[in-house]
Parts: structure tokens; sequence; C-alpha cells
């Protein structure tokens, strides 16, 4: 053998370390070079038998190979991963069914909720949540909406039977009871009850008497929310609102206020976000206009705090209300609110 | 409402192109939700909010433009319609005396003024005026009817022209006066309207009545005349200007809005002049509209001479309200000097006087109707100003700590969804008849549904869930898992309505599940609601909790030996209102306030154990229907100190065991805390249970 050998030798474990791609094929090319009757312990056995002058070299060189074996056998190893601890199988078929336990889903309403909560939450809020049955008090004249009024229009009503029950007076316009119309009830509940401050979210159910089609129910969820303490301002308002916009639709949103009339904050505004399809340039989803309505805020007026017992010279406050239907048609670009009824599983495992 | 640009420019100085004008408007409350081209004058859709009737008009559109451009506002010229009152009040056969006009409750009717208008010719309105009103979608009738609507979309007064003649009946004549009585109708009393339908009157109603009344009658008790018109809202069919009126009664007057409003709604009749009358019109413009009108009919119907009579009075007491500059800069988070708000408040119509400092007293102008506090004005600013340029800021926040029932729904949903199942919403209203047979209570009644659907308010969760189950299986859904967390609802023993929340789940059909053997289908029971229960109340720290078999075949669910809800597999009639056949469904319902008042979610540790156990399984085979929870609490209670835990590991029927049996792998795990227990020490005592099994139960045991 010469050093031609040793060349080829080398040559052919290259090769063949390339081919291995199992643990045991790698354990069987070791003994194959490195074993005790192996390729390179043939080598060096011949060393005794070589001319003087060339066993130096010729040992170098076989030395060098077997340094090179261990060290391509090594880096092998590592390639092949934790090559010891995985058992060798045959058989499989990665494209079969998977096993396992599915979960469910929440309702998407449920997640824009959860959602849109988590973001007040993050800002100190707390989370309240009041009856559906409310009284004409709570729901209309707590929030300064006279009795009779236009403005009442935009907030038609599901009342309930009144009882029947003769023994009863007769229950007093205040008392009549009906389905609330929107979520600001629970701003009388919640200051009547506590002092301030007060930072409120209150997501529920609300009810209005609207024929049903692809953008209107009769039943659908509001968030309301509401702060109130010495030194709130409207520029609070914004603040609070634009945070909330930029964590819900993205930190490229933008947000603009718009005088509007609600009886129960003064000064009032409508919130427009900019479009979140078209980002503002128009399309049919915000009419050519380039911004999406989403919320009714203003600073709470006094004549809600007179009625909660708040002295308004010492507390301002501000409030907000959103239809969540909206938002997550909004988000998810679904276009027709039925579906949130529906329950279709079709639907729901889609969020 | 509609507006044209050309129409605004009448009124004030516009130097903005529509779009611009357009967004101008929306960021100050007027919102633009429309922009159209009519006839090369661009046409406006604005929606006005309700406390702003003052915005009804384009007069009033251009007072607010005028404001928030600072143009000016062009003068709305009467010299020349004074000049004519003068002439005609000579020249009309009708003097003074011969109308007279009486207001039964100034309540009702605060002002109503009359003209007199002679000679008109009746023809087409003139094209530009034709045009406008058609802009702004009025349809155009004739001259006199064109004119009065003209004004109302000018000014915002709405305005009624009468034909005279068919009032009185008979060419005027001296002597002879003209009673117009403004009172409410009489119950019963009709009146066919200009729309032509014959409308019932009730006392509710206000209407305009006239009464003809000869030289020697006038001397009597006063009449109270036959209707003419629903006040404010619409007139009547007799009275209506046609193409022969010669004679017109031009009224303009004030109206109490909230009779207005119950008046259109009892009739079920709204127009742009109710609409008005119900938010409140301006009794300063009163006059003005009226004579601006007559003068257009002098012009455009060639009418030769008006005389006006009034009843009431137009003055009201203007309020005063003091602002302080510093309660705007805290309210808004700005910096706002009396300067400014001077300036804002004048261009919008107030009178400011600044007293001492920063405080100012300012008076409101009669037609804004919506501003009697500070914080009105202060919005005025935040308006004129621009909201935009109200710079954000963060509030300190107020700390509180979280609602703890609030955490346990969440909770409750993460541990459902976790168990595989999907949430749904459902109406909480629903049909009565639905509810048949599910829930005995009674529920609170709507009064006023829109349809069948949403005549109740709901006593269980359970409709809503069948719906969802038989939409789904609609759709060739094999497998429905579903839960629902809301509110039912009951009347009370005093018919008070009371609401619960609740959980509510249904189970249908076989969940498809690939174990290592390939696909099994695990076909729904009560068992699986069984367990999500028991998960569900471990997970909330829930211990003392039991399901028992009812009377009815629904089982239970009690905590702390309270019922708080059953788990039943629905009945097939009821099913089939559902249109659900050959399914089997499994209902859970429980009231998560019950679970949440028992639910401890704090942990408390406990050592582990420090010697194995040794457990003993016993395979035996009894009567099908002795119950294993009687077997297990017949082992617990007689079992021997050493015993750690018993539980059913395995339960079977079929070829192995006979019918009418049941086979039961029973585990006992046995365990000391003091050693380690020895195969010798466990053997007595785990025969003294098999011996209690085969005593009692007749177990054989295998």
């Amino acid at each position: 053998m010469s050093s031609v050998d040793i060349e080829a030798i080398k040559n052919q474990l290259g090769l063949e370390i390339n081919a291995v791609n199992s643990s045991q094929g790698l354990e069987e090319l070791r003994i194959k070079y490195l074993g005790r009757k192996g390729l390179i312990s043939q080598l060096t056995g011949m060393i005794p038998g070589l001319p003087q002058e060339e066993r130096a070299a010729f040992g170098q060189k076989a030395n060098a190979l077997k340094n090179k074996t261990l060290s391509l056998i090594e880096e092998k190893q590592r390639s092949l991963g934790q090559v010891s601890a995985v058992e060798e199988f045959s058989g499989l078929d990665i494209g079969l069914p998977a096993i396992v336990q599915d979960l469910g889903r929440l309702h998407p309403l449920t997640q824009i909720i959860d959602e849109i909560c988590a973001v007040f939450v993050r800002l100190g809020f707390s989370v309240v949540e009041g009856p559906e049955i409310e009284t004409e008090y709570n729901n209309f004249t707590g929030l300064n909406i006279p009795l009779e009024h236009p403005s009442r229009d935009a907030f038609d009503t599901f009342y309930l039977k009144p009882s029947n029950n003769t023994n009863d007076q007769r229950p007093t316009t205040s008392d009549r009871l009906l389905l609330r119309s929107h979520t600001s009830p629970v701003q009388i509940r919640a200051m009547k009850s506590q002092k301030p401050p007060l930072a409120v979210v209150v997501p529920g159910r609300v009810y209005r008497p609207d024929a049903v089609d692809a953008s209107h129910s009769f039943m659908f969820h509001q968030i309301e929310g509401f702060m109130v303490d010495k030194g709130i301002r409207f520029s609070d308002l914004k603040g609070v609102l634009e945070a909330f916009a930029k964590a819900v639709f993205g930190e490229d949103i933008k947000m603009r206020f718009r005088p509007h009339f609600f009886p129960f904050t003064e000064p009032s505004a409508e919130v427009d976000i900019s479009c979140i399809i078209c980002k503002g340039k128009g399309c049919s989803v915000c009419g050519r206009k380039g911004w999406l309505e989403v919320l009714g805020a203003g600073m709470i007026h006094p004549n809600v705090f007179k009625h909660v017992g708040y002295n308004a010279r010492e507390y301002t406050g501000f409030a907000f209300g959103m239809g969540v239907e909206r938002i997550a048609m909004l988000k998810y670009g679904i276009n027709d609110i039925r579906l949130f009824f529906e329950n279709d599983l079709r639907f729901l495992r889609q969020f | 409402m509609k507006v044209t640009y050309n129409w605004l420019k009448d009124f004030v100085e516009i130097t903005l192109s529509p779009q611009e004008l357009a967004d101008k408007l929306t960021m100050a409350g007027l919102e633009v939700t429309g922009l159209d081209n009519h006839g090369g004058d661009p046409v406006f859709e604005i929606e006005i909010t309700s406390n702003r009737p003052d915005w009804l008009s384009v007069a009033g559109i251009a007072r607010e433009i005028a404001a928030i451009t600072k143009s000016k506002l062009r003068a709305y010229s009467v010299e020349r319609i004074a000049y004519r009152k003068k002439l005609s009040a000579i020249r009309y056969p009708l003097s003074a005396k011969t109308i007279k006009i009486s207001i039964e409750d100034r309540k009702d009717c605060p002002l109503y003024t009359a003209n007199l208008i002679q000679g008109t010719k009746v023809k087409q309105a003139p094209d530009w005026m034709r045009q406008r009103l058609e802009s702004v979608g009025c349809r155009s009738i004739n001259n006199i009817v064109d004119i009065t609507n003209y004004i109302l979309f000018s000014l915002g007064e709405p305005l009624h022209a009468f034909d005279l003649d068919k009032i009185v009946r008979r060419s005027p004549v001296a002597g002879r006066q003209l009673d117009i009585i403004i009172r409410r109708a009489k119950k019963g009393e009709e009146l066919v309207t200009i729309d032509g339908e014959k409308r019932t009157l009730s006392e509710d109603i206000l209407v305009i009545a006239a009464d003809e009344i000869t030289g020697r009658q006038a001397d009597r008790r006063q009449g109270t005349g036959k209707p003419i018109a629903i006040a404010g809202i619409i007139g009547g069919k007799d009275t209506e200007v046609d193409e022969n009126t010669r004679n017109v009664l031009l009224e303009a007057a004030i109206f109490n809005p909230l009779l207005t409003r119950r008046a259109r709604q009892a009739l079920g009749v709204q127009t742009e002049s109710s609409y008005r009358f119900e938010r409140g019109v301006d009794p300063g413009m009163v006059q003005v509209a009226s004579e601006s009108a007559s003068e257009l009919i002098l012009e455009h119907a060639s009418a030769e001479c008006f005389a006006f009579f009034s009843s009431g009075t137009a003055a009201i007491k203007k309020r005063q309200i003091l602002l302080d500059a510093e309660s705007a800069q805290k309210n808004l988070g700005i910096t706002i000097g009396p300067t400014q708000i001077k300036s804002i408040l004048t261009r919008l119509g107030f009178t400011v006087q600044v007293k001492e400092k920063r405080k100012m007293q300012v008076v409101v102008p009669s037609f804004r109707i919506d501003v009697a506090q500070e914080v009105d004005l202060i919005e005025e600013l935040a308006r004129i100003r621009g909201y935009e340029n109200i710079p954000p800021t963060l509030p300190k926040t107020c700390l509180k700590a979280a609602d703890h029932k609030k955490d346990l729904l969440a909770f409750t949903k993460d541990i459902l969804v976790g168990l595989g199942l999907q949430e749904v919403i459902t109406y909480s209203l629903v049909d009565r008849e639905s509810l048949r047979g599910l829930c005995a209570d009674r529920a609170p009644e709507v009064l006023n549904p829109l349809s069948k659907d949403q005549e109740v308010l709901r006593t269980t969760l359970a409709p809503g869930l069948l719906t969802c189950v038989s939409r789904n299986l609609n759709q060739q859904e094999l497998y429905v898992a579903i839960f629902e967390t809301a509110k039912r609802f009951v009347l009370t023993d005093k018919n008070v309505p009371g609401e619960e929340l609740m959980l509510g789940i249904a189970l249908c059909g076989a969940r498809p599940r690939f174990v290592a053997d390939g696909l099994i289908k695990d076909k729904m029971s009560i068992l699986h609601l069984k367990g999500i229960t028991e998960v569900l109340f471990e997970r909330l720290g829930i211990s003392d909790h039991l399901l028992q078999i009812g009377p009815a075949g629904a089982v239970t669910v009690k905590i702390k030996g309270e019922d708080i809800g059953a788990i039943f597999e629905a009945k097939k009639d009821i099913l089939e209102r559902w249109d659900i056949k050959n399914k089997e469904v499994f209902i859970l319902e429980i009231s998560l306030e019950k679970v949440f008042a028992s639910a401890r979610t704090e942990k408390k540790f406990k050592p582990l154990p420090l010697y194995p156990a040794i457990t003993r399984d016993i395979s035996l085979v009894i009567k099908e229907d002795l119950l294993a929870g009687d077997i297990l609490t017949a082992v617990r209670l007689n079992a021997p100190s050493l015993l750690a835990e018993v539980k059913i590991a395995d339960f079977y029927k079929g070829r192995q065991i006979p019918p009418g049996y049941k086979g039961l792998t029973v585990s006992c795990a046995y365990r000391s805390a003091e050693r380690t227990l020895t195969e010798e020490e466990i053997a007595p005592l785990h025969a003294s249970i098999c011996g209690i099994l085969q005593d009692r139960f007749g177990a054989k045991i295998r």
C-alpha cells in the first residue's frame, strides 16, 4: 500500500459518509474505518513493514486520515441530531390525519369585546356589566334625554309589558321597564353607586326595534366607556380614544373628531377612523369619504352629573360608546350583520 | 336636509369650492353626507342633529358658514316689505276689523299671524324657484304653494296658504268678520287633509278653525268654527289653494313642539312643517317670513296687496349665561382667552359682554334654543375653533381592582373552548312557542315587538342552542358542540322581571377523533356533559357538587345541595319543532351566577405523599340497574383507613357480559402516610372490599 492508496481511501470515505443517513449506517462506517480491524488500523499495521525513510511520512498521512475520519464522523453525528435518542422506524406516512384534541373557539364578537376591553384595562379602566332590562329613568331621563323629544327617536326602544298585578300602583313613566337601547345606563348605575375617580368600560347586549337586514339587527352589542375625576378634559378623551384606535386598528390609523349631538354629552363628537380598507383614499366601504364612523363620544353633560348627585363644578368626565358588530365587520371584512347570530360553524371557525 | 351652493350664496359670501365647503361643514358638526349636482348647482345633503333646528334653513346654514369662514352675511332686506304693507293696508277691502285671531291657549300657540293677500293669479312658479325646490327634493305645485315652501327652506319658518274665499265662501263684504280660532280639536272631529286622507282628530291635536260671523252674530258668544288645518302639520283639502284662488290667507305661526310631535305621531303624518315645529321654530322669524312670502306673491302671482294680522307675541325672554374662560380651558384642555371667545360667539349671533377679568355675560339669540348653560357655549368654542385643534393628552389613570365576576366568566369561556366547544351568540328575544316544554317559568313580554319572533324574553337558552344545532345539521355538520353564556329572564311571583347569567351547552352527533388505529366516532351522551361540568367545577375550585337523576329523567346539577341547573336529552317531539330528526341532542343549562358564587380559585398546596400507593383493580359484573355511584359510595363508606382513592377505571357491556348485566372495573389505591405498604398488608383489606361488593351488590368478581 502507498500514499496513493491513502488518497483513494480518503475519497471513498468522503463519498460513503455523505451517503449515510442513519446512526446505524454511521456506526457501520465507523467500524469499517476505525474499528480494530478497520481500514485505518490496517494502514498503521503496515508501517513496520515499510522502508525506514518512508515510515515517518506514511505514518503522518495515516494519522491525518484517522483524524479526518474522526472529525467527519463527529460532524455527521451532529448533523443527524441527537442521533442516539431517536427510535429508528419505517413506514411513517406524515400525510395521514393528525391526532389531536382540537380547541373550540370564542365567538368573533367575544374576541373583539375582549380585545377592546383589554386595551382599556391596560389604560386603567375596569370592566363592569349591567342589566339588560332597564328603567326608563336609567336609559333616558338620567342621561338627560327628555321623555318627549326628537332625540328619543334615535333610541327607538323595546318596552316590557307592564305588570298586570292589580295591587301594584300604576308605574310612573320613569319606572317603566324596557330593554336597554344602549349601554349608557350603566353610567348612571356606576356613578350612583361609586364616587369618583371612576374609569369603567361596559360591554353588553342592547336592543332596538330595527327590522333585520344586512346592516341592522334588533339585538347587537355595544361597549360604553367613561372616566370621571377632577380635571378630566376633552383633550384626554382624544388621547384615550386615539390610543384605543391604534391598539385595535394599527399604529397607522388616523382619527378625527366631528362635532355632533348627544343629550348626555356636551361637547359631543362623532369619531371617525381613516378607512381601513382604502387607507383614506375613498372606496365603497367608506362611501368614498375615506373615513369610517366608529364611535360617539363627549364630555359628560352636567345634567347627568346632577342626576347622579355629582358636583359638576368639581368633577368633569368623558364618555364614549361604540357598536361592537360594526367594528368586527370592519376589522374582519364581514358584510352581513346576521352572520353573527346565525352561528353557522363554517363562519365561526374562521375566527 | 338639502341645500344648494347658489342658494347659500344668496345669504353669504362663499369663496370655498363646494368640496372645501362640504369638508368645513362636516368638521363643524353639519355632516355633509352627499354632494351632487343639480342643473349646474351643487347640492349638499346635510345631516342636521336634532338639537339644531336653526340649521333647518338656508339662512341658518349660511349663518354658520359666515361664522366658520369669517365671511359676511348678506343683509336680508325687509324695508321694501314694510313699504308694501303700508300701501296694502289702505287698499285691502278687508279692514283690520274684519279678521279676528283667537288663540285658545298661548302654551299651544304663542304666536299666530295671518297675511291676507288679494288678487293672486295662480300659475307656475318662476323656473329658478322651481329648479331650486326640485334640487332640495320638493315637488313644484303652483306659484303660491311653491313660494311658501321656498320661504320654508330659505328661512326655516313653515307657512301655510289657505284659499281665503273657500274659508269665507262668499266674496268679502264689509261688516263680515272672519274668526280664526286656534284650539284643540274636539274628540271625533274630522278633517280631510290635503293628501286626501280623512282624519279623525282628538283633544291632543291642535287645529286651526275658521268661523264666518255676520255683524249681528258677532255680538253673540264666540263660536268654535270648523277645522281648516292641523296646526303645524298639514292643511285641509277644502281650503287648499288651486288654480282659481284669487285671495289667500297666509299663515305663519309658532306651535308647541311637544304638541306637534304627539299629533304627528298620532296621525302618522310627517311634513317639512311638522319636522321644524317639533324641533322649534324661531319666533323672531315669523313676521319676516310671512312678509317675505307675501312680497314674493306680489311679485310672482301678480297680487295687488296684502294686510298683516297677528295675535300672541314674538317676544321671548332671552337667556343670559355667565361664561368663564377658565372653565372653557379646563373642560377642553386648550388655551383660549376672552378676545377669541368673544369673536367666535359674536360671529354665531351671541352678544358678549366681558365682565371682570376672564368672565363674560353672554346673551343667547332667539334661534339658539339648544344653548342653556355654560357648557353649551364651551361646545360652540370647541366647534368653531375646530375639534382637530385640540391636542390629544392622556389622563392620569385611576386604578381600580378588576371585577371578580367578569374574570370568572372569561375563565369559564376559556375552559369550555379548551374542551373543544364553540361559542355561539343567539337572540334574547324569542317566539313564546319556542319555550314550550323547555321551561315552565313565566317569560317577560315585550310591549312592542316587530314580529312574533321577538314577543318574549327567553327563560332558557335552550331554544337558541337548538336553533344553532338545527341550522348546522342542515349544513351537513355531523358533530355540533356549542355553548352560550347569556342572560335568561323570568317574571317573578310579584311580576317583577329578573335576569340571571346562564351557561347553555348543546351536544349533538359524534365527534370524529383519530387514534393510532384510525378514526373512531365519539358519540355524544349525557356523560360528555358530566365530563364538561366536572372539569369546569374542578377548575373553578368547586368540590361539593352532585349530579342527581330527577323524576323526569333530567339530571339535576347541584352545588352544596342547591339546584343550579340541569342536564338532559331533548325529547323527540321538541327536536321536531326544530326539524331535527334521527338525532340526539344533549343539553346542559346551569346558572353561572350560582356557580360563580361558589367558586374558589385561590389555591392551597397539599404536601405530596411520601410513600408510594399500591393499586388493585376489581373487575366485576353487576346487574344493569345498579348504579356505579352507589358502588363507589359503599366502598368509600366502608373503606379501611388505608384506601386513598377509589374510582371506576372502566365500564363495558357486550359479548362477555350476560344480558341484563354490566361490567365495571373498580380501581382501589392504598397508601399509608407513615410507611411503604406491603402486599401482605393490603390483601385482607382488599378482600373485605370485594366482600362488600359481593354481599351488598351481588357482584360477580372476575
